[in-house]
């Protein structure tokens, strides 16, 4: 239980242990390694998830005590007894004092709750460097990083240990922008612009997922923010900025080929190439990423096989046409973008 | 929990006073018991099925639809279950998956819970009122069929492959025209707005009902608490449906037509819809949980043994729902960017909530700690209710704080959370409500044994199902997705989910088992069989549909319990009684009550027609027809639609006769045999009441998108041209102004003995009370100036009451808006083509005529106080009104077909006929 608290300073994981031996059902939902409100990496998402336990021994006190009332209500038998007026005047106390005094107390403490951590969540200071802009497209997410100029998809880098400010967007329908582990959801609205802090920890890979429906392949908008040292994440920013290279395998070669002659390059961008198309990923360093699809598949060359030559068949409804290709140009076209390190 | 004893129901609690009077019930043999059945009988046979009318089948048929409804959303849930049940499954395709949500969600919400709130409305209030009939039985029968219609229209989108897939709240962009095309929201829009139509109307004629037309005796501080609910639902119908109605018309023109109010590129604004969406939807939530807590209030105490305690909190507690429940749709949109403090107010308003909901909770608990529990399965529904209902209103307050928020919106927290309260606090009570009403009408008690299978596989069944989902919402799971991945750790919890989910729909099925057994084969129920205290249990079972053989006179909370006798009371009112019963049931009568204690008129409902369902086509033509953009046939279905009014509001004389005219000056109350004017202004109140919700919505829309624009007009467009809709303000202003001032003297006048009535406190009691919508009281208005006003009104249109009475009993209500005959002392000799002429003009003429009555009454009030020779006119006035003489003689005459400007009284005419 302990393992998967082990990003929390100490006397918070042994308060969250407590609690997760008492109520295994919920600590599972904090501990089984999938992304959970419950187990925090990140400032924001643990004020909340602080603020969630208060909320949740408070509605546990408050639905105790409503069912101990209920409970004794129902097997008390001295009631019938009591005459209209006396019932009248109990049941008056009780009206007011378990109705409206009790719960308007209680709702004092949790709408105080509510601002406090409402100011404990205004944004840091964050350095102009550590702006990212993501935007929202049907179905995955475009990346872009203003300050290093390149652009990338479904993948969120981030230095860990610094707050990071997204800008998102949308220029088409409404997305929301969730990672459990790191912080609330925000929308993307067309038409506004919303900003949303970030901060990570520890370095990891966390989970993200588009909340708000957005079409036919909603359920699979997934990313990955991946939080690396401030040293690492230089040098990928780095590594990012730089345009694909010439391939230098043969069939890799003839894969580019076939990239650059199939409609391909109407959609994705390969910085370095004359493939500009911007209404799908940039594919410019395509094969450093971790997963394909909005985080649907793992980036593996028979995935990708899959992926390219059919995507209706993984994501049915997905933007993407099928590759009219034979089998050896998508041999190719996969050793092309396998080689766009 | 499980005890089974079958305690007796017919006992009360020794220190409750019962009816050592029992109610008068006819045996069916007695020759009354016929003649009465056979006066509110429903036509017999196919075709009279589309012209039945009466309450209790209208409210059966609206329930028994629903409910059809409810079922079907039920099994597309269970569908969805079934894809869920493992991780990357294929048993259905995302579009599938997509339009069923789609459908469950809004089947749910708009084709099941409304509709069977206001069914058992229907069914269930002039019982609980102690009266005959509902105000409008024919709004009623429309509303029924264009409920009925409008559904099996949106169902119809499964025939065309458009079935629509965005959702329940349907937000924009998504649902616009550029990633919607195509028919699936046009389905939705039309489909779901005609039976947005029906919850109006059936809105419409509960508010009138409860407001009006209670039995003898029964003031506001007596009413049932479920009158109170209904009262309160009611309003918040009109409120949040019309709003509803007024945003699917925007989307629908920028779908059609190609206005840009929900496309932020050329200057519209996506946050409106859901704006306006909220402003509806949650309203929409407690108009949903406020009858249905109206059930609890209702049979907490049968199945304790006790009064309610804390009746008078409970009622603060349901209004403050019903007000409050419009204060906090921004907690929908915690997470859309909106500023902090704004949201800090929602959140505030959003938790605070929790206040009259504990109120009622800790209401039901106190009448149980003073009572004895009685466990049959209603009340077993009943603790359910509470035990879930508390659950799921603690994650609501959570919900409601902001930075919680932030992380569980649109996840499954939220679908666990509002299916505990939607399913916990409002099927929950349906159930205990269905198990014991049931008997009312059939007459046979539904099954104990299964009817506690029942309930135990519904409860474990539903907790089985929506608790684990707030893990999995914990987990990460978003709403609405039509897979996920199997590393995610989701599955187990959607196994647990669809595991409950068939335990739930099994006991739903043992539900319908239940039902139809005990048509069967059900133990015969005796009159009162729970031993209820309120009024509906007053009657023979299966209640009769004429209602009581006597209408009962009600002094106290539950009259069954408390009273004596139900036909103990003041010697006037129990002598109009006694007459009432002998005599005006030979027509379907029903009586009304003012917000006090008396009776003010005695008044003859509508009878069958075919109408009101050639209305209904006409209507349901319009919408399936704008579907497929077919704008002849919109124009055809147009036309059905005004045949069928008209035919609706034809006019249907019934001459009062001299034993009705009797009836009047013995008991001093009046008797109109066509249909009650104050009934009528009731329902023009409220149709001025939807329009100026309308205006509000357009203008707060208007403001919102030109707040939103940093550059104003956008993109440097014309700005439009304010004089039409100035006009049409103003016109509504004064229609509204001119419904809550004109005071309810006339009916007084028309004997022309005013002073007298006045005098004995009828018309007093008519304007007077909470709930009263007729203007300044009494005191406040100086008598010369409401003389003058009057002349004024009357010289401009005539006594448009009066009118109604005579021209039939629907001649205005809000299915129309209009139906005053405009004819004048010269102009009317045409009889009822020229009343035709101005029902047709529609409300534009009628809103221009009362803005230039107002308009005139401001001139000429200006005018007399600084003109001496106004003092005559003053005299003049006072001496002879005007309205008990030419002008009532006039409507008389036209009705004859004949024009008469002599100063006959109407009274002497209709004798001389």
């Amino acid at each position: 239980m302990g393992s998967c608290n082990s990003g929390l300073p100490g006397s918070r994981r042994r308060f969250r242990i407590t609690l997760s031996l008492a109520l295994s059902m919920l600590a599972a939902a904090g501990c089984n390694g999938s992304a959970s409100v419950l187990a925090p990496r990140g400032r924001a998402a643990m004020e909340i998830a602080d603020l969630w336990w208060f909320l949740f021994w408070m509605a546990t006190a408050v639905l105790v005590v409503v069912l101990l009332f209920l409970a004794i209500a129902l097997v008390r038998r001295q009631g019938q007894q009591a005459d209209e007026e006396a019932a009248a005047r109990g049941g008056s106390r009780i009206v007011i004092y378990a109705g409206i005094v009790g719960p308007a107390v209680i709702l004092l403490l949790v709408f105080s709750a509510t601002v406090w951590t409402l100011t404990k969540l205004r944004s840091p200071v964050v350095a102009d460097a550590n702006v990212i802009h993501v935007i929202g497209r049907r179905w995955w997410w475009e990346v872009q990083y203003p300050d290093a100029q390149f652009a990338t998809a479904n993948e969120i880098h981030i230095p860990s240990g610094q707050p990071v400010r997204l800008v998102l967007t949308s220029p088409n329908v409404l997305h929301s922008f969730w990672v459990p582990e790191l912080q609330g959801k925000i929308d993307l609205v067309p038409g506004a612009v919303n900003t949303l802090w970030l901060e990570a920890d520890e370095p990891g890979v966390y989970r993200g997922q588009c909340a708000e429906f957005c079409g036919v392949q909603h359920a699979n908008m997934g990313f990955l923010v991946i939080a690396q040292p401030p040293d690492a994440y230089a040098a990928w920013l780095e590594q990012q900025r730089r345009a694909a290279g010439t391939p230098t395998d043969p069939l890799a070669q003839r894969g580019q080929e076939v990239f650059l002659n199939a409609n391909c390059v109407d959609c994705h961008t390969v910085r370095g190439t004359s493939a500009t198309g911007n209404l799908g990923p940039d594919l410019t360093h395509f094969a450093g990423r971790r997963t394909l699809a909005s985080a649907t598949l793992d980036n593996v060359l028979g995935n990708l096989g899959g992926w390219v030559a059919n995507p209706q068949h993984i994501k049915p409804g997905s933007l993407m046409p099928p590759a009219d290709l034979t089998g050896v140009e998508l041999q190719a076209l996969l050793a092309y973008l396998a080689s766009l390190e | 929990m499980t005890s089974t004893t079958e305690q007796p129901l017919d006992g009360t609690i020794p220190q409750r006073r019962t009816l050592h009077d029992k109610p008068r019930v006819l045996s069916p043999a007695e020759p009354l018991h016929q003649q009465l059945s056979d006066r509110w009988a429903d036509p017999p046979g196919f075709f009279g099925w589309f012209r039945s009318l009466q309450n209790d089948a209208l409210g059966g048929r609206i329930m028994g639809t629903a409910f059809l409804f409810f079922l079907t959303g039920g099994i597309l849930a269970l569908l969805m279950r079934v894809q869920l049940f493992r991780a990357e499954n294929s048993f259905l395709s995302p579009d599938t998956y997509n339009e069923l949500f789609t459908m469950h969600g809004s089947t749910m919400m708009y084709l099941f819970a409304v509709p069977m709130l206001e069914g058992f409305a229907i069914f269930l209030l002039p019982f609980m009122l102690g009266n005959r009939e509902m105000p409008f039985p024919r709004l009623g029968q429309f509303s029924f069929f264009t409920f009925l219609l409008g559904g099996i229209l949106f169902y119809t989108s499964f025939l065309f492959h458009a079935v629509p897939d965005t959702g329940w709240f349907a937000y924009v962009p998504l649902s616009g025209p550029a990633y919607s095309p195509g028919l699936p929201l046009d389905f939705w829009l039309l489909g779901l707005g005609v039976a947005e139509v029906a919850a109006i109307a059936a809105g419409v004629e509960i508010v009138i009902a409860v407001a009006r037309m209670r039995a003898p005796g029964m003031g506001l501080g007596k009413m049932p608490i479920l009158a109170w609910a209904y009262l309160i639902t009611a309003l918040a119908i009109l409120f949040a449906f019309t709003t509803l109605l007024i945003a699917s018309l925007l989307l629908e023109l920028d779908r059609k037509i190609g206005t840009q109010f929900f496309n932020p590129n050329l200057g519209g604004s996506v946050l409106l819809w859901q704006h306006l969406f909220w402003i509806f939807g949650h309203p929409e939530v407690y108009i949903q949980f406020i009858p249905a807590t109206g059930f609890v209030s209702t049979i907490v105490p049968v199945f304790v043994r006790r009064p309610l305690l804390g009746y008078n909190y409970i009622v603060m507690a349901l209004i403050a729902t019903g007000v409050m429940s419009f204060a906090l749709w921004v907690h929908h949109m915690f997470t859309v960017g909106l500023p902090q403090i704004a949201m800090s107010f929602f959140a505030a308003a959003s938790i605070l909530i929790a206040i009259p909901a504990g109120i009622q909770i800790f209401a039901w608990i106190a009448t149980i700690w003073y009572g004895k529990p009685i466990w049959r399965t209603p009340f077993l529904f009943v603790m359910g209710f509470i035990i879930t209902f508390v659950i799921g209103g603690l994650s609501g307050v959570m919900v409601g704080v902001v930075p919680f928020n932030w992380q569980v919106h649109d996840s499954y927290f939220i679908v666990a959370h509002f299916h505990y309260v939607l399913i916990g606090g409002v099927l929950f009570p349906i159930f205990a409500a269905l198990y014991y009403w049931i008997p009312l009408f059939t007459a046979k008690m539904l099954n104990e044994r299964l009817g506690k299978w029942n309930f135990w596989l519904v409860f474990i069944g539903f907790h089985i199902t929506f608790f684990p989902m707030h893990i999995s919402g914990f987990l990460g799971m978003p709403r609405r997705v039509y897979t996920y991945d199997a590393g995610l750790g989701w599955e187990i919890y959607n196994q647990l989910s669809t595991i409950g989910a068939f335990i739930l729909a099994l006991g739903v099925l043992l539900f319908i088992i239940n039902f139809f057994y005990s048509l069967r084969a059900g133990d015969k129920a005796p009159n009162n069989p729970w031993g209820a205290g309120s009024l509906e249990w007053g009657t023979a079972l299966p209640a009769p549909n004429y209602g009581f053989a006597v209408l009962p006179i009600v002094h106290t909370r539950d009259p069954l319990w408390e009273q004596e006798s139900l036909y103990e009371g003041d010697a006037r009112l129990k002598a109009m009684l006694e007459d009432l019963d002998q005599w005006p049931l030979h027509w379907r009568g029903v009586d009304h009550d003012g917000a006090g204690a008396r009776p003010t008129e005695i008044f003859h409902v509508s009878g069958p027609s075919i109408w009101p369902f050639v209305t209904s086509v006409g209507v349901i033509t319009m919408f399936a027809a704008e579907i497929f953009t077919l704008r002849s046939l919109v124009v055809g279905g147009l036309i059905i639609a005004a045949v069928g009014l008209i035919g609706w509001h034809w006019p249907n004389r019934i001459e009062t006769t001299e034993r009705e005219l009797e009836f009047e000056r013995k008991h001093d109350i009046l008797v109109f045999p066509n249909g009650s004017p104050i009934v009528t202004r009731w329902s023009m109140a409220l149709m001025v009441l939807l329009l100026a919700i309308c205006t509000s919505i357009f203008v707060f829309s208007y403001f919102y998108i030109r707040l939103q624009q940093p550059i104003w007009p956008y993109d440097r467009m014309p700005l439009p041209d304010l004089l039409l809709p100035g006009i049409a303000t103003a016109a509504l202003a004064g229609d509204g102004g001119h419904v809550l001032g004109e005071p309810a003297h006339w009916p007084a006048q028309r004997h022309g003995e005013p002073a007298r009535r006045s005098a004995d406190g009828l018309s007093a009691g008519r304007s007077r009370g909470t709930l009263r919508l007729s203007g300044p009281a009494p005191g406040a208005v100086r008598p010369h100036d409401e003389r003058l006003r009057l002349a004024l009104l009357h010289a401009l249109h005539l006594r448009r009451a009066h009118h109604r009475g005579r021209h039939g009993p629907e001649s205005v209500h809000p299915g129309v808006g209009v139906g005053r005959p405009l004819h004048g002392p010269g102009t009317c000799g045409r009889g009822h083509r020229c009343a035709l002429l101005v029902r047709g003009a529609g409300p534009l003429a009628d809103l221009g005529r009362h803005g230039l009555s107002v308009a005139a009454y401001g001139v000429r009030r200006t005018w007399c106080e600084k003109n001496p020779s106004c003092q005559t006119q003053r005299h003049m006035n006072r001496a002879a009104p005007p309205d008990a003489g030419v002008i009532a003689g006039c409507g008389s005459a036209c009705s004859a077909g004949r024009c008469s400007t002599a100063s006959t009284s109407s009274r002497a005419t209709s004798l001389r006929r």
